[in-house]
């Protein structure tokens, strides 16, 4: 019985291993239609995430921000609550405790505990916004968290080239942060820092979380808005709470990297974070292992991008269009497999009958 | 002189595997009227959707009036006179009657629409029968019965000769059905043909003049309907054995009032009024039927009942307790269970395993929950022993309830809500689309939760069910309570009641 | 600076940007309410656009000729839009899923498209864009002639749809079938029509719409190409035609809405106002949240939206 379990995840896992080589096929082919030699591209690219102990710290250093998102994400997808506003959280997480640590007059210690916590707060509430719409006007989640994502944005295009400028520079960005603030270094010079931490403290907890009643009630609003509230559920109470826990995370997530990498607020900081948590977690089925799977494979897949362009004539974008077909591949995944399975179905069974004859 | 309208011959039909119809034989003479009788899941309603060209069949023939055709769409049945009315109406409900009806035709003015036409010619068919049917009137503003007349008369327009209807009574009190009888005869006489598909034994007797018989997707037989057969021997052909009716006796005479219901009012989806001052006393170890058209207030009291809805008046009672306009989790730890009517989208979490769906209500209750973690162990013994008690027939608890037939699915939700020691048991159509098996076998749990001293509420629309269970038959029309009837009573007065009728002298 | 704010010129300049930016948000608009109608959210509507966005851009920087990259933006939209179609109507995805996968996908694929196209440049390529009309000298009426009589014939093209579409979808058999399919796809079909074959025509059609839309932005607003060139016109086109409740005239109005919002926007950065550009900048998206606001709880949404239809199960 078990067995049969066993292997519909052994299906799942191969089927979407399979769809991933598809989309490193395509991309191959758009390497070639640009003049380069897929191989060169592709071993450039794997040399570019493992070819050095540095290297390999930059995959963490990505690693972090990217699993902490994709697994905040995945709260909201769960509740089918499409949540595609990370980077806007993430942003508004970076701003908020960049507030806290360059303007708040207290000891640093504890400047830094409040820091974090208006990062995790700040995420939070920005996402918790777009719930509460849901819940009180019916308002798309989809278009707010996308639309609070502009509004993040201009929100801190205007800090860095106003109120929060740095006044000594004509850069748009900030002052640094004071150095007992950052976030400490965990190998000589490079990179990687305690943040690390965090994210194996956010991996632990989300283990745990699935099965907390919380996190079954989380679940459960994902069935239906009708079960969970003949369930006992508050459904409108839970999807605010829901989008809370979901923005928290890209809030942390910000703080992470303004403390960990940035030291300051700067244009672009989110970069495409959003994005890839969304394909991070649909990639990983939603599911607290195979996010992290799919998370490793992305931070290779964006390290190794970013040096394949640099050594390369390849366009950054064909990484871009390998995730986008990703995401359209994985989702297609399923019907695709089932007709595929029907399809050898048939010609096998003309073979056999073929035999008989 | 006779001639067949329809002839299918060894029609195979296979979902996924499984034959929903083995090689059925199928006849239809012109100008009569013949039942397709048979259990749910017996294969009667994919039969006619081959015959109507939504599904094609594997095997098999079809004539229609003498020559072999492929009906490979619904406009192809259409065009060889063959008229479909489902058993969820096929109305669009935004859209008008003339818009409906346009939807299956070709329109006069090439890609342009031809409504004003259309609805001239609705209206003069609609005078003509006595349907009284506005063609620009909106689907949603018309009650179930006109929608019913609005797909007979579009069926009719589009040139049916050949009428498929699928349990058409079900919607019906007693009394609409014999008006409704009476223009299946009257077009009977105009030379239609006539599929009625029911599993109503009474509707066969009654009207049918040759009945076909179908179990587990096979044909057991046809027959002339005379005065010779008998709703025994029908029955055995569509069971396959005899249903037994005997059900454990009474062990123990009702008790004081649990539950009372004063005056209590709510509005529907729509705003409107669909509950008004409904006063019932549910007593201990009891079982009240409600009786009533579908869309009469039932679902509006279950919500209200269970927290699902707030009430706009009135008051509810609980062992004296007043428990009116509290959240649906003050009922379920007030332990009142509720059978929703709506097994796939309320009662079951389709997505989800069995073994969490038998823990849906008890989320945060020990021993499920400690220190708001769900204890896995825990639900592995609460599956184990519903699975044996309940007979539920899966692979296994982490089964997807998505996987198991309609009957199962109901026993997951019995083991849940019988399971958990309830005061009041609130059972909306509780053997709704399970086939006689697992109708019986949930009845008889219901009947055993009313002999351990649950009150039960049980809305039925099958009279049948009601007369069996009920200690008390209460109906209810336009949301009003209009009698409640000892056991016992003639059905003829419960349908007059079910039509608007007040009893005298009524309680309420 | 107010009282500039408040002088005859500049309402006539704010009047006319709001035509203007009006356009990129009303065809997609448009198209969407087909698509909605028949029951699909295509939330790809923004990376469709962007593929049209580049794509004609290319093809006008190419051939030199507007109409030729106008009919392949168009052209593109459509095209690119029978993914949405496959993946929503054939494989019966999540339709939200399927939209953010395409946005991301047009991302990467606009992208590309340029890079090969054009290779790596400091400064933009760019083009010619479509002129202004004047018909007949009718746009040197004073006030009235600017804000109304001189736009380039794309702005006109995209009014002109409005009762188009209106007529279409009243007045037409198939319109009626994109209600039906949206309503009650099971009715629809026992009645003998295609409902894949309507939802995917519905889905292409909003394409071709988002197409010339997405055109509009580079070879009649603008001169040349930017990742950024459509800017979240496609998910607030979603957001109109929800505004609008689904129907054309209401979304002409939506989008001038927005289209004001935008010009707003623009003609007091022009003034340098002295409020910050980046708080006006958010205006467009500020709104877009209002909106859905009071707009989503009176919507009534066709009864099967974003649910797949499937002729087997019930």
């Amino acid at each position: 019985m078990k067995n049969k379990l066993v292997r519909n995840a052994g299906r799942e896992v191969f089927g979407t291993v399979l769809m991933v080589i598809v989309a490193l096929l395509i991309g191959a082919i758009l390497v070639v239609l640009s003049d380069n030699q897929p191989g060169e591209a592709y071993s450039t690219m794997l040399r570019g995430a493992f070819g050095s102990t540095q290297k390999i710290t930059e995959l963490f250093v990505k690693l972090t921000p990217t699993l902490i998102m994709a697994l905040g994400v995945s709260v909201a997808f769960r509740a089918q609550l499409w949540n595609i506003g990370a980077e806007g959280q993430f942003i508004m997480g970076s701003i908020c405790s960049m507030v806290v640590a360059l303007y708040l007059p207290v000891p640093i210690p504890l400047r830094m505990v409040i820091a974090f916590a208006a990062a995790v707060v700040a995420g939070g509430l920005w996402a918790g916004l777009a719930g509460w719409l849901k819940t009180r006007f019916n308002a798309n989640e989809v278009i707010t968290t996308l639309m609070f994502n502009y509004i993040a944005n201009y929100l801190l295009l205007y800090l860095i080239n106003g109120p929060m400028q740095d006044p000594y520079s004509d850069l748009s960005q900030t002052d640094l942060i004071p150095d007992g603030m950052r976030l400490a270094k965990l190998i000589g010079t490079y990179r990687l820092h305690a943040g690390i931490f965090l994210m194996l403290l956010v991996v632990l907890i989300m283990i745990f979380f699935w099965r907390t009643t919380l996190g079954y009630r989380i679940n459960l609003v994902g069935q239906g808005e009708k079960v969970a509230t003949y369930s006992g559920i508050h459904v409108k109470q839970t999807v605010v709470v829901t989008m809370c826990i979901s923005g928290a995370f890209s809030g942390l997530a910000g703080f992470i990297e303004t403390f960990g990498i940035n030291y300051r607020l700067l244009d672009g900081i989110a970069g495409d974070a959003g994005n890839i948590a969304t394909i991070v977690a649909l990639l990983g089925s939603l599911n607290v292992y195979g996010i992290i799977a799919a998370a490793m494979f992305f931070s290779v897949l964006l390290c190794g991008g970013a040096s394949m362009q640099r050594m390369t004539d390849v366009p950054y974008s064909v990484v871009d269009v390998i995730q986008g077909l990703i995401i359209i591949l994985v989702i297609a995944k399923d019907t695709a497999m089932a007709r595929l399975n029907t399809w050898f179905g048939k010609l096998f069974a003309r073979k056999e009958k073929e035999h008989v004859e | 002189m006779e001639q067949l309208a329809v002839k299918m011959q060894q029609i195979t039909k296979i979902f996924g595997g499984v034959k929903a119809n083995d090689a059925v034989n199928f006849s239809l003479r012109r100008g009569s009227i013949h039942g397709l009788l048979g259990e749910n899941g017996a294969g009667k309603t994919t039969l006619m959707n081959v015959l109507y060209g939504l599904y094609q069949q594997e095997e098999g023939t079809i004539e229609i009036n003498g020559h072999e055709e492929k009906i490979s769409s619904p406009i192809k049945a259409i065009s060889l006179g063959i008229g479909m009315v489902h058993q969820h109406f096929m109305l669009a409900r935004p859209l008008t009657v003339v818009e409906n009806v346009m939807l299956g035709k070709k329109s006069r003015r090439g890609i342009l629409l031809d409504t004003k036409q259309t609805a001239e010619e609705l209206k003069a068919l609609s005078d003509r029968y006595h349907m009284g049917i506005d063609p620009y009137s909106k689907i949603w503003q018309l009650s179930v019965g006109e929608q019913q007349r609005v797909e007979i008369l579009s069926a009719i327009y589009l040139g049916a000769q050949i009428l498929i209807l699928d349990e058409p009574t079900a919607v019906l009190t007693p009394q609409e059905t014999e008006i409704f009888f009476d223009t299946l005869r009257k077009m009977r006489s105009d030379g239609k043909s006539i599929i009625l598909i029911t599993h109503k034994l009474e509707e066969i007797i009654s009207i049918v003049d040759e009945v076909t018989v179908l179990r587990g997707g096979k044909c057991v037989g046809s027959k002339l309907v005379d005065d010779s057969v008998t709703k025994d021997e029908l029955t055995r052909m569509m069971v396959g054995r005899d249903v037994l009716f005997n059900f454990p006796p009474v062990t123990k005479a009702p008790g004081g009032v649990r539950m009372k219901m004063e005056n209590l009012s709510a509005v529907n989806d729509k705003g409107v009024t669909a509950l008004k001052n409904f006063s019932l006393d549910l007593r201990e170890g009891e079982i009240v039927g409600l009786a009533g058209v579908d869309g009469n207030g039932q679902k509006e009291l279950c919500e209200v009942l269970t927290g699902l809805r707030p009430n706009s008046g009135g008051r509810m009672l609980l062992d004296g307790e007043d428990i009116t306009a509290q959240n649906p989790l003050f009922y379920i730890r007030h332990h009142i269970s509720h059978i929703p009517e709506d097994r796939h989208a309320t009662g079951l979490a389709m997505n989800w395993s069995l073994k969490n769906n038998l823990i849906l209500k008890r989320l945060d209750q020990a021993p499920v929950a400690k220190h708001h973690l769900v204890q896995g162990k825990v639900v592995d013994e609460l599956w184990q022993k519903a699975q044996s008690e309940y007979q539920i027939k899966a692979i296994s608890g982490d089964d997807e309830a998505r996987n198991l037939s309609g009957g199962n699915q109901q026993k997951v939700i019995l083991a849940r809500e019988i399971d958990s020691d309830p005061r009041v048991l609130i059972a909306n159509q509780p053997t709704r689309g399970l086939d006689v098996g697992a109708a019986e076998y949930v009845r008889s749990k219901i009947l055993e939760a009313r002999n351990g001293g649950t009150s039960c509420l049980l809305i039925s629309a099958d009279m049948e069910e009601l007369l069996q269970l009920s200690d008390r038959i209460a109906v209810i029309y336009g949301g009003e309570l209009m009698g409640i009837l000892p056991r016992g009573t003639d059905p003829l007065t419960i349908g007059s009641l079910m039509m608007g009728k007040r009893l005298e002298g009524a309680e309420a | 600076m107010w009282s500039e704010v408040f002088s005859l010129g500049f309402l006539v300049s704010l009047l006319a940007g709001t035509i203007r930016l009006a356009t990129p948000i009303l065809m997609p608009a448009l198209g969407q309410i087909y698509t909605q109608r028949a029951g699909i959210l295509n939330l790809g509507v923004e990376g469709t656009m962007l593929m049209a966005a580049v794509c004609g851009f290319s093809v006008t920087a190419a051939t030199g000729s507007l109409w030729f990259g106008f009919a392949v933006g168009v052209l593109t939209g459509a095209l690119y839009s029978v993914l949405m179609a496959w993946l929503s109507v054939s494989l019966r995805v999540n339709q939200v899923i399927a939209g953010i996968g395409m946005n991301i996908l047009a991302t990467g694929l606009a992208a590309y498209i340029y890079r090969l196209i054009f290779g790596i440049r400091t400064l933009p390529a760019k083009i010619v864009p479509f002129q202004s009309l004047d018909f007949f000298g009718l746009s040197k009426i004073p006030y009235v002639g600017t804000v109304l009589f001189n736009h380039n014939i794309l702005v006109y093209i995209a009014f002109a749809l409005v009762p188009i579409t209106w007529f279409i979808l009243e007045k037409t058999t198939f319109g009626l079938k994109i209600k039906a399919v949206g309503e009650h796809p099971r009715a629809a079909d026992s009645k003998g029509i295609s409902v894949s074959g309507i939802r995917y025509a519905a889905v292409i059609i909003g394409g071709a719409y988002a197409g010339a839309g997405g055109v509009f932005m580079t070879i009649a607003y603008l001169n040349m190409f930017t990742e950024s060139v459509i800017g979240g016109f496609g998910y607030i086109a979603v957001s109109v035609v929800i505004f609008a409740r689904f129907t054309p005239g209401r979304a002409m109005w939506g989008a001038l809405l927005f289209g004001f919002a935008s010009a707003l926007q623009v003609r007091l950065q022009a003034l340098g106002s002295g409020i910050p550009s980046q708080l006006l900048l958010m205006l467009p998206y500020i709104l877009t949240v209002v909106a859905l606001i009071f707009a989503s709880k009176k919507a009534e949404f066709p009864s099967a939206y974003t649910i797949p239809y499937s002729r087997m199960e019930r």
